[in-house]
């Protein structure tokens, strides 16, 4: 035994089951290849005729790669789901995303402990305020969940660099994860880190009704940001409030943040150049930028356009007002403006792109992300059941099942658009699916998301701070991060620099 | 601090030094009280002595688990330059505010209850209760009442005093207050009990000599009930400023997580944000060491108190 | 005249503190015996229609029982250990002679001031190293640890104040001080130490900062660590939350109710007369 898992530290890859060895192989190389000759990001496809070439490097490149993550190969070739005797703990997030998923992933636990009965799935609903944070505290233990759940980008890749989480991609064959959509948003080094579930959008939800009763046209959602303005000045001279949010956790300034920083960007390497400082993007040029934000920000408080209790409301809280009828329009995502069509009547209720309000190349962009990924921690004692398992739920039966459950669209290329029959569903999915997805805040690191972007945006929505200050608050935190985090500064430097 | 009150226990009775010397050399020196005091010993030595040392020793390292380097001062001087340290050490400063006020309001109700009215005991019994709550569900509860329209607020419309609704966890300038607000709700009662067991106590002929002598209640409780149970007091006030200063985690954690923007976070929370969630034990280290620093003033004063009410050598 | 309108005004005074006191518990009740809906509808108002599905649905969306048992058993097992070190400890103190005696009590009337926080990270680093993060035992260690000096301390109190004669007199016949000690000291100390085990049970139930950073594991969560994760989780159903507020008060209320005279005498009994 000992021998044998010797073996398997020295050679890097498994050899145990033939039909998968090759998948196993291929990933293993291209992990190698990628970091030893390149380091672009942008996950290469599969491509059977390079196979042979490949092999013959596989032995030099596992020897390069050495032994840290070679014995995670072991297992990899397992994707389709043998019995396993075992328990595997899930920190799951996802309902606050799309209302309905937590009693849809019950099921699936409980469909998937009938069909393997020697497997327990201990599944862990998470909190949003909390998801980073508890994640960080359990990867200093090494102990703690099989399977995450992170945000995309930085949220998931930090633990992956910390060593704390390992690539799905070296548990699960090609031919799956290349079905999967969106996997580039926690590609690195070649490998895919973890397994999206659904995709999100956050579009502006207004209700026609109000927009009736305060004379606008209930059909006609603003386009800029003057007409959005505008709207926002006839809602409330109706008694109406314009925009209702919660800010009390800091979310809607980091998404206000995600959705109106990046209109102002020309392209993703500013915000990285910027906090990785590859010198690409000065620190002077995005505060800038976010001068701009905050001041738009500071507006929209000032003037009265957002709920007067937005700062003690978390954003959960405050999306309540919506369905309330307590205000006129608000960012939610897909999942719950499905809900909440439910409770107001489809026809109440319309969806548009957020108001145009930057000037950068990237103002063309929709906000939208895979939002929910579950990666594979470095401690779970069984990878592979745990990968088998979140395969299994990658089953276009179980994605059709979410789909009907949520409404939420499935992150799968088998997913059949056509199986999208409700109208403003397909809305919803046609602005999903239009544009380039960026979702800002996954490129911060989680530490300066926590203290710089949610406690700004606080500063702005409780009236306690200037613009300016919040501005401060982010070269603050982007320095002490640098200063306290080098592992983690290096690694996004590299990536920074790297990524196209 | 949990349920102190215990702690102010009052040593006068206790056996004279003559009597104790000849208890020990009844007794004797024998083995067994080594045997005894092992196990407190050994748990004190690894609970809190290797700890305070391992603290110490941190706060000039930086990293995570398992790759720590050494960085001299860094720590100290990350601290000093962070503004959300800064504020930190302020809220527990105004946080202590509250402990005159507490202080002031359990006195005056002492009092109204040392009168003896009717129901006395159960007006006692119904103030002590918040006392015994967790403060975790207590935050709850405060966390919904205290929202810009939550109940609280609704109430004082309702009542024409919307000028007193604040945005009572959601603005910076009020956040404090509110938080400081709930813990004198809690700590109230174990006030009043102190100090209303403590007027229990003093001697009735005192009392009725002033009266005789023409005293009348104001009087009487100033020259005469208040000095006399000056140190319960004394010892009320240091017990609750060594709580405000470090045990009032969980009310930041449940009712704001130190926002809006920082606003309320206090050193025990900057500690936790620090360690844990950022993963700078170096950092949190060093910000335990100037929390002790702090501390210490007041657990010397604390100490003082003791030696001098309490005959606590052998 | 003057002396009855005085007492009005005391009177109506005490009153309105025992509501402001009491509000909040009511306002967790009545909260919890909605329905979503209806509280959104009117949040301080009596529960209409009361229903109790909040309080049943607590145990199926997050493992509340589990939870409880959790609290339970920490309670019980670190309080037992701290007490039982506690006493014999204190015994030692008071009946015995040993060197470094005076330091010894000392240091932990010092430790009883110590703020808990300032040994967060090191204790969480060494669970980490002796593979015990993750698990109740954990935590239990840690609070039995943290309960000793306060228990020494209180203890040592009593004990001083016990009869000399009666354990002159057992030394003389050649008892042990084991048997001393739990035939003859500790049968004259049950209210004492009842007393001090409520206190140091209630500190340990309540008790958030250890629990929230040692138990990161669902099933191994303390009931007040498994609040906050309630509560972020659940912000938007405040009956729920609210229902699970007070279940997690529940036991303390009944505790006081069924041994308040007891609790209140037992209390200030510590003070002296």
């Amino acid at each position: 035994m000992h021998a044998e898992r010797g073996f398997r530290r020295l050679c890097g890859f498994a050899v145990r089951d033939g039909t998968d060895r090759l998948t196993t192989i291929t990933h293993r190389l291209r992990g190698a290849r990628m970091r030893t000759f390149s380091n672009r990001t942008t996950r290469p496809r599969f491509r059977a005729g390079g196979l042979l070439a490949l092999v013959a490097v596989l032995f030099a490149g596992s020897l390069i790669t050495a032994c840290p993550d070679s014995a995670r190969a072991q297992n990899a070739a397992t994707a389709s789901g043998q019995a396993y005797a075992g328990k595997i703990t899930y920190w799951f997030w996802g309902e606050s995303d799309i209302p309905g998923i937590d009693k849809w992933m019950s099921s699936m636990v409980s469909a998937y402990e009938k069909l393997h009965p020697k497997v327990t799935i201990n599944l862990v609903p998470q909190a949003s305020d909390t998801l980073i944070g508890a994640f960080r505290l359990a990867a200093q233990s090494r102990s703690g969940p099989d399977i995450d759940t992170q945000w995309a980008t930085l949220p998931t890749l930090t633990p992956y660099w910390d060593k704390a989480a390992v690539a799905i991609s070296d548990y699960v064959p090609a031919s799956e994860t290349s079905q999967w959509l969106e996997t580039s948003e926690n590609a690195e080094g070649g490998k895919i880190v973890a397994m999206p579930i659904y995709l999100i959008g956050v579009p502006l939800v207004w209700n026609k009704q109000l927009f009736k009763e305060a004379g606008l046209d209930p059909n006609t959602p603003p386009k800029t940001w003057d007409a959005f303005l505008a709207d926002c000045a006839v809602l409330k001279a109706h008694g109406i409030t314009p925009f209702g949010m919660g800010n009390k956790d800091g979310y809607f300034g980091a998404w206000m943040f995600a959705i109106y920083l990046t209109q102002e960007l020309n392209s993703l390497d500013e915000i990285k150049g910027a906090i990785g400082n590859t010198g690409s993007f000065s620190m002077t040029q995005f505060d800038g930028l976010l001068r701009n934000l905050y001041t738009m920000m500071q507006t929209l408080v000032q003037k009265g356009y957002l709920n007067s209790d937005v700062a003690s409301l978390d954003l959960n809280q405050g999306w309540q007002l919506f369905p309330q009828k307590k205000a006129a329009m608000a960012f939610t995502t897909d999942g719950n403006v499905l809900s909440w069509g439910k409770a107001l009547g489809e026809e109440n209720i319309g969806v548009a792109e957020p108001p145009k309000w930057g000037h950068g190349k990237l103002a063309d962009s929709y906000d939208v992300t895979q939002s929910s990924d579950e990666f594979i921690t470095s401690w779970a004692p069984n990878k592979a059941a745990a990968a088998a398992f979140l395969v299994w739920l990658h089953d276009p039966a179980n994605m059709k099942a979410l789909y009907a459950e949520t409404g939420a669209f499935p992150a799968d290329e088998r997913f059949p658009v056509a199986s999208i029959t409700d109208p403003l569903a397909q809305q919803l999915y046609q602005l999903d699916t239009a544009k380039t997805s960026i979702w800002l805040e996954n490129y911060l690191p989680p530490q300066v998301d926590n203290d710089a972007d949610l406690p700004a945006g606080q500063l702005i929505t409780s009236k306690s701070g200037s613009p300016d200050q919040a501005v401060e608050i982010w070269n603050r935190v982007i320095q002490k991060w640098r200063v306290q985090q080098i592992p983690e500064y290096r690694q996004y430097r590299k990536w920074a620099g790297g990524n196209g | 601090m949990r349920l102190s009150l215990l702690r102010l226990r009052r040593h006068k009775d206790f056996v004279g030094p003559e009597r104790r010397l000849q208890r020990r050399r009844t007794i004797g020196r024998r083995l067994w009280p080594y045997l005894f005091v092992t196990p407190a010993a050994l748990a004190i030595a690894a609970g809190f002595l290797y700890p305070l040392a391992k603290v110490v020793w941190f706060s000039f390292y930086s990293g995570s688990l398992g790759a720590l380097t050494y960085v001299g001062t860094a720590n100290y001087t990350g601290l000093w330059q962070d503004p959300v340290f800064f504020q930190s050490v302020l809220n527990n400063l105004k946080l202590l505010t509250t402990v005159p006020i507490m202080t002031i309001l359990a006195l005056l109700i002492a009092l109204i209850l040392n009168a003896q009215i009717r129901g006395w005991r159960q007006y006692r019994a119904i103030v002590f209760f918040p006392y015994i709550l967790p403060a975790t569900a207590i935050g709850l509860v405060f966390g919904y009442l205290l929202e810009r329209n939550g109940v609280l607020n609704t109430q004082l419309r309702h009542w024409q005093l919307g000028w007193m609704a604040k945005d009572w966890l959601g603005s910076a300038a009020d956040v404090v207050p509110a938080i400081g607000g709930v813990i004198i709700w809690q700590q109230l009662g174990f006030g009043v009990v102190v100090f209303a067991a403590a007027l229990l106590a003093v001697p009735q002929e005192l009392v009725e000599a002033a009266k005789l002598d023409g005293a009348n209640g104001w009087q009487i409780q100033r020259a005469i009930l208040i000095p006399y149970i000056r140190r319960t007091i004394e010892f009320f006030v240091v017990v609750e400023a060594i709580t405000v200063l470090s045990s009032i985690f969980t009310y930041v954690y449940v009712l704001t997580k130190g926002g809006p923007a920082e606003a309320s976070s206090v050193m025990e929370y900057y500690i936790f944000e620090n360690g844990f969630e950022n993963g700078a034990i170096g950092v949190a280290s060093a910000a335990v060491v100037v929390l002790l620093v702090l501390a210490c003033v007041l657990i010397g004063f604390y100490l003082r108190l003791r030696a001098s009410g309490a005959d606590t050598g052998r | 005249m003057k002396r009855v309108s005085v007492s009005l005004v005391q009177q109506a005074l005490l009153i309105l503190l025992s509501l402001v006191s009491l509000y909040p518990l009511w306002f967790a009740v009545q909260t919890a015996l909605k329905t979503p809906q209806a509280y959104a509808l009117d949040p301080s108002g009596l529960p209409r229609a009361p229903t109790l599905d909040n309080f049943l649905s607590l145990f199926d969306v997050m493992p509340f029982a589990r939870w409880t048992l959790n609290s339970i058993v920490v309670s019980f097992v670190s309080v037992a250990a701290a007490t039982l070190i506690a006493v014999l400890a204190a015994y030692a103190i008071v009946f015995g002679r040993f060197l470094g005696q005076r330091v010894f009590f000392n240091l932990n009337i010092a430790l009883m001031a110590l703020p808990p926080v300032a040994l967060l990270v090191p204790l969480f680093t060494l669970m980490v190293q002796v593979g015990l993060i993750n698990t109740l035992p954990s935590v239990t260690l840690v609070y039995a640890v943290l309960l000793i000096p306060f228990s020494v301390f209180f203890l040592v109190n009593f004990f001083r104040e016990l009869p000399l004669e009666l354990i002159e007199a057992a030394t003389i016949d050649g008892a042990s001080h084991m048997r001393i000690l739990f035939r003859i000291v500790m049968p004259l100390s049950v209210a004492t130490t009842a007393t001090l085990v409520i206190v140091n049970a209630i500190w340990v139930w309540n008790e958030l900062l250890f629990a929230l950073v040692f138990l990161q594991n669902n099933s191994q969560r303390t009931l007040m660590a498994g609040l906050t994760l309630f509560q972020g989780r659940y912000s938007t159903n405040e009956p729920l939350v609210m229902a699970g507020a007070f279940l997690s008060i529940l036991p303390l209320v009944i505790l006081y109710l069924a041994s308040q005279s007891f609790f209140v005498r037992g209390m200030t009994a510590g003070i002296g007369k």
